[in-house]
């Protein structure tokens, strides 16, 4: 009897224990759910040792008595019939008794949890309103007046409080190295907090969206920056003003920039469009996440479509000036909004006052580099299946309007206007 | 125990009853139709896996390009729909209407063209929703549907209407199964066939036939709400209107939590069968794995909420909802116990389907315990929704219903055809099947606690997730191995496998005291039970009459000559389950802008319906 199970078991306990070693080493996994970053991340990862230590037992002692029992009692040749046994009412009470037990270890600090993590956020949070929409995300810190997107900022050792809301349909919050996730769930306001932890200086991490939400369900990513409470204030005094482009104001409203209405291209390749001479300012910026701090596994690395991208010679003719006004008379004014630029103040799409200052765009999708936007301007729904940014690109197939944009498509050397503009707002 | 001997005697019967394509329209015979049910399951299993091969393909790698975000959501969407409706519910109706008249000594269901019409709908309904991907227009809202993704502002096209009109009817076919088949135990068991000696495939048969029917309704009313919004203008998901988008959630959930053991209930109990007989021993403790089965089935319909901790419902119902959630484990881990007592001192002989029986055991454990990780609220708001999630339930309705379904045909595949899989392909089957999906689905636990989300289309490199994807694609192709080495088999030994005779398992159950195949009358006389295990301890002449009495000229008598009444064939159900589909689906002309046709349609098929009723209802039964 003793030949067969033995081998069984020992692979059994070489496979526990390789899962407790994945388990432990994080570098290899950048988004584990195992990484103690916060007291949220913490309590739940205590749970989750509770739960694999009795889950390990368990699945060790089942499988190994059935192992055992199916070796022991295999069929011989000329075995004598089975005692006929037809229950043990003792047997029985004891092993519904013993998962009872097991069960109450695991069911108290469960309550216990629940009412920690469910319980009022404590005082002095950094309020944070999630606005998830299809498939981006906007953050709101109304105690900062600082409104962006995609991109959330943290300090580090102070309580962020989220308010979870959508626009749409139903999606999910969720940063893995921080804690679980929480819906946002329309014409419903729901709440999360956590507490990222105070011996964080600068860290990156990942968070996306876990309620399928339609098509692009994959590529609603988010990118969570928890940096020193210092960095974090100089990033929201900065974030919170203007863009720095563009300081003195249109004088007066370009021609032809009624929404809804085709721009009219011909105004800016004639020069018609009187600007101020705002130069990109070199104003003080904010702290801003060091590029060169960044992890790979934030880096993104979707392939973009060929033939998409702008040249480095055009998009190095870009100028920022006629960008500005190719934009604030283009369909961009729609949905998108520039604080400075009183044309800009659409509410639909990611608010770009500080763009610039982002390491990605779409969502988490791009790198945000002058490349990666002049291909989304061309045609942002090759890049982002049923993104509703439209395609811009002159001639460039829209694939979901399924013809190619004629009347009101910008040109390549337009895009590297606007690509300039959109560069200047740090 | 004395057991029958149950050599190769049995008269191998294929011959006495007609075939021929209209005797299988017409058919009210409970065995044809669940051969029916078995062979269209197998047919949507092979779709079904199908798709997911497609699923696994495009997630082998990192931003991979081979289906578009648009067809993967339809090819998710239509892989959950297909196994959890058109492949693990209708093999379960196959045993259900092959075994149960069989098991409790009847000659067929209560309503036999009742039987027949919960057959056709569910074939109609099982098209509407499968065959739009064909077309691109496959239903792409998930499984679960969540509003107000499903309402007409997300979601414009016709692939919501399919599957909302689809299911729906697939549920008019699940409802009269169950009305049927409780009525077909309550009533029709032969004489001493006590409720407390009821083979426990029948047991778990009963219960489930009960939470289909207080499950359903359920969906129904959230299926009715969805399709009045998107075709008639009302409001209860709109979200403009105000609408709360967890009214969808819960009645689903009520819905969708029972229905977990609407999949696997059935297989528990075709495993129940199959562990005694090979063990050569009475299932260990009956009793209390009847009383488990219906505790199981009483608790599901109290842990529904544990699908949505993430919704924030509050620390109260989080905490009611994870005890209850804990408290399902122990009648379950009760059942694992008992199996596992069943084999204790026996003599066990690993025939494939013991196999089977063997892995599900094992296997559920796995989907079990990971299931009590879930159970726990915090800890799930990191599992829910990620592929910690995709692996828990795989464990459980791979390795759980699938398997025992397995179990179930091979143990079955004699007394349903009169001939017996090949042992040797079968272990093959197996040993594929095994590997394959643990290959496939236990990388998935790491992938999901690594962060990876559900049903996304694709994913960055870089993110950890490589490793667990790349071994998930391997083990999905060679499931698809095993399925065809299965088929393989399957087509042959039909064909030309060895005769099995009547009881080539030397099972204890009535059903194994019958000629295999099956004639048509089941029963040339009902016999009287005594015992849980009639052919261990019963006389074999009190089950059935001599071979002198039942056969004639080396044929089995025909129920004429044994003067049994035998129902009518009839083509009135199929054209009755033809006439509700085309009647629900006419809506779909309402979105096409098509109001006069969809009228048309509509009012022609419910007066076509009403007419085949009358019918229905006026000709003679036998």
């Amino acid at each position: 009897m003793t030949r067969f199970p033995r081998p069984r078991l020992r692979a059994g306990a070489l496979l526990a224990i390789l899962a407790v070693s994945l388990a432990a080493c994080g570098g290899q996994y950048p988004n584990s759910t195992f990484l103690h970053w916060s007291e949220f991340a913490s309590d739940i990862d205590f749970l989750w040792d509770r739960l694999l230590l009795w889950g390990t037992i368990v699945f060790v002692l089942v499988e190994a008595v059935l192992i055992y029992t199916i070796f022991r009692f295999r069929a011989r040749p000329g075995a004598a019939e089975p005692k006929q046994t037809h229950g043990n009412t003792t047997l029985e009470i004891t092993w519904t008794v013993i998962p009872a037990i097991i069960l109450v270890f695991i069911a108290i600090p469960t309550i216990r949890t629940v009412f920690k993590t469910q319980a009022k956020a404590p005082a002095g949070a950094i309020e944070v309103e999630v606005i998830g929409h299809q498939w981006w995300w906007e953050f709101r810190y109304p105690q900062y007046g600082v409104v962006t997107a995609n991109e959330l900022y943290l300090p580090a050792g102070r309580t962020a409080s989220f308010a979870l809301k959508t626009k749409d349909v139903l999606h999910s919050f969720w940063i893995p190295n921080f804690g679980g996730k929480r819906d946002l769930i329309s014409n419903r306001t729901n709440y999360l907090w956590f507490t990222p932890n105070d011996t964080i200086t600068a860290v990156a991490s990942n968070g996306q969206c876990a309620e399928y939400c339609g098509d692009s369900h994959a590529n609603m990513k988010f990118r969570v920056y928890v940096v020193k409470a210092a960095d974090f204030e100089s990033w929201a005094a900065h974030q919170k003003g203007e863009a720095v482009f563009g300081v003195a104001p249109v004088a007066a409203p370009a021609p032809a920039a009624a929404p809804g209405k085709a721009p009219a291209r011909k105004g800016a390749a004639s020069g018609e469009v009187a600007l101020a001479d705002t130069t990109p300012a070199a104003a003080p910026t904010g702290y801003v996440f060091p590029a060169d701090k960044l992890p790979a596994h934030v880096i993104p690395q979707t392939p973009l479509p060929a033939g998409l991208a702008l040249d480095d010679a055009t998009l190095a003719k870009g100028n920022a000036d006629s960008g500005k006004a190719i934009y604030s008379r283009s369909t961009c004014i729609g949905c998108h909004a520039i604080s400075g630029n009183p044309m800009s103040m659409g509410i639909i799409g990611p608010n770009l006052t500080h763009l610039a200052s982002r390491h990605t765009m779409a969502a988490g999708l791009y790198p945000n580099d002058a490349k990666h936007l002049s291909a989304w301007i061309k045609n942002a729904r090759a890049m982002k299946p049923g993104s509703l940014m439209p395609t811009l690109g002159m001639e460039m197939w829209d694939p979901m309007m399924k013809m190619k944009v004629t009347t009101g498509g910008l040109t390549d050397a337009q895009i590297a206007d606007v690509v300039a503009y959109l560069r200047a707002l740090k | 125990m004395a057991t029958m001997a149950a050599p190769v005697s049995g008269v191998h019967a294929e011959s006495s009853s007609p075939s021929g394509i209209w005797s299988w329209l017409t058919t009210v015979d409970h065995k044809r139709i669940g051969i029916l049910y078995l062979v269209s399951a197998m047919f949507f299993f092979v779709w079904g896996g199908l798709e997911a091969l497609v699923i696994r393909l495009q997630l082998a790698g990192p931003n991979m390009g081979l289906v578009s975000a648009d067809m993967y959501n339809q090819l998710f969407t239509m892989h959950g729909t297909t196994m959890v409706f058109l492949v693990v519910m209708p093999l379960s109706s196959a045993f259900f209407n092959f075994l149960i008249p069989l098991q409790i000594g009847a000659r067929d269901v209560a309503f036999p063209r009742l039987n027949a019409f919960s057959y056709w709908v569910f074939l109609f309904g099982g098209l509407v929703i499968t065959l739009p991907i064909l077309f691109g227009l496959a239903p792409n809202g998930g499984w679960f549907g969540y509003a107000p993704l499903t309402t007409k502002a997300y979601a414009t096209g016709y692939n919501i209407d399919y599957w909302v009109l689809g299911l729906q009817i697939l549920g008019v076919a699940s409802l009269a199964a169950a009305f049927n088949f409780i009525t077909t135990i309550i009533n029709m068991r032969a004489p001493g066939m006590h409720l407390m000696r009821m083979p426990i495939f029948t047991w778990m048969s009963f219960v489930v036939q009960f939470l289909v029917i207080l499950a359903f309704p359920a969906i129904t009313v959230a299926l009715v709400f969805l399709m009045f919004d998107r075709f008639f203008g009302t409001n209860f998901y709109t979200i403009a209107a105000g609408a709360d988008p967890l009214l969808w959630q819960h009645l689903f959930w009520i819905f969708g939590h029972p229905e977990v053991y609407i999949l696997i209930l059935p297989a528990f109990g075709l495993v129940s069968e199959v562990l005694p007989t090979f063990s050569k021993k009475p299932l260990f403790g009956y009793p209390v794995m009847v009383y488990s089965g219906m505790l199981i089935g009483f608790l599901g319909f109290g842990v529904w909420a544990h699908h949505m901790f993430s919704v924030g419902m509050g620390p109260v119902a989080d905490s009611v909802f994870s005890l209850t959630t804990m408290l399902i484990a122990i009648p379950t881990g009760v059942k694992i116990l008992n199996w596992i007592s069943t084999m204790w001192g026996g003599n066990i002989r690993f025939t494939t389907s013991m196999l089977f029986g063997i892995a599900l055991v094992g296997l559920f454990t796995i989907g079990g315990i990971s299931g009590i990780m879930h159970s726990s609220a915090p800890a799930d708001l990191q599992q829910t929704d990620s592929y910690f999630v995709v692996a828990h339930f795989h464990y459980v309705l791979f390795g759980g219903a699938v398997f025992g379904i397995m179990a179930g045909i091979y143990y079955y595949f004699p007394k349903m055809t009169g001939r017996m899989l090949d042992e040797t392909l079968g272990k093959i089957h197996f040993w594929t099947f095994f590997i394959a999906m643990n290959l496939t689905f236990f990388p998935m636990h790491f992938a999901g606690l690594y962060g990876m989300p559900r049903r996304i289309y694709t994913y960055d490199a870089g993110q950890g997730w490589e490793l667990f994807n790349k071994l998930s694609t391997a083990g999905v192709i060679l499931q698809g191995v095993g399925m065809l080495v299965f088929l393989y088999n399957f087509i042959k030994s039909w064909r030309s496998g060895p005769v099995a005779g009547n009881n080539p398992w030397g099972a204890p159950t009535l059903e194994w005291a019958l000629p295999s195949p099956v004639p048509d009358y089941n029963f040339a006389h009902i016999p009287t039970i005594t015992s849980r295990y009639p052919l261990w301890d019963q006389k074999a002449d009190e089950l059935v009459k001599s071979e002198a009495e039942t056969t004639v000229g080396g044929r089995l008598k025909t129920a004429k000559e044994l003067g049994i009444p035998m129902p009518f064939p009839t083509i009135r159900p199929l054209i009755a389950a033809l006439l509700m589909s085309t009647m629900l689906c006419s809506v779909l002309f309402i979105h096409a802008g098509n109001l006069p046709l969809a009228m048309t349609i509509g009012i022609g098929s419910f007066l076509g319906l009403a007419f085949t009723l009358v019918s229905w209802l006026t000709s003679p039964l036998e």
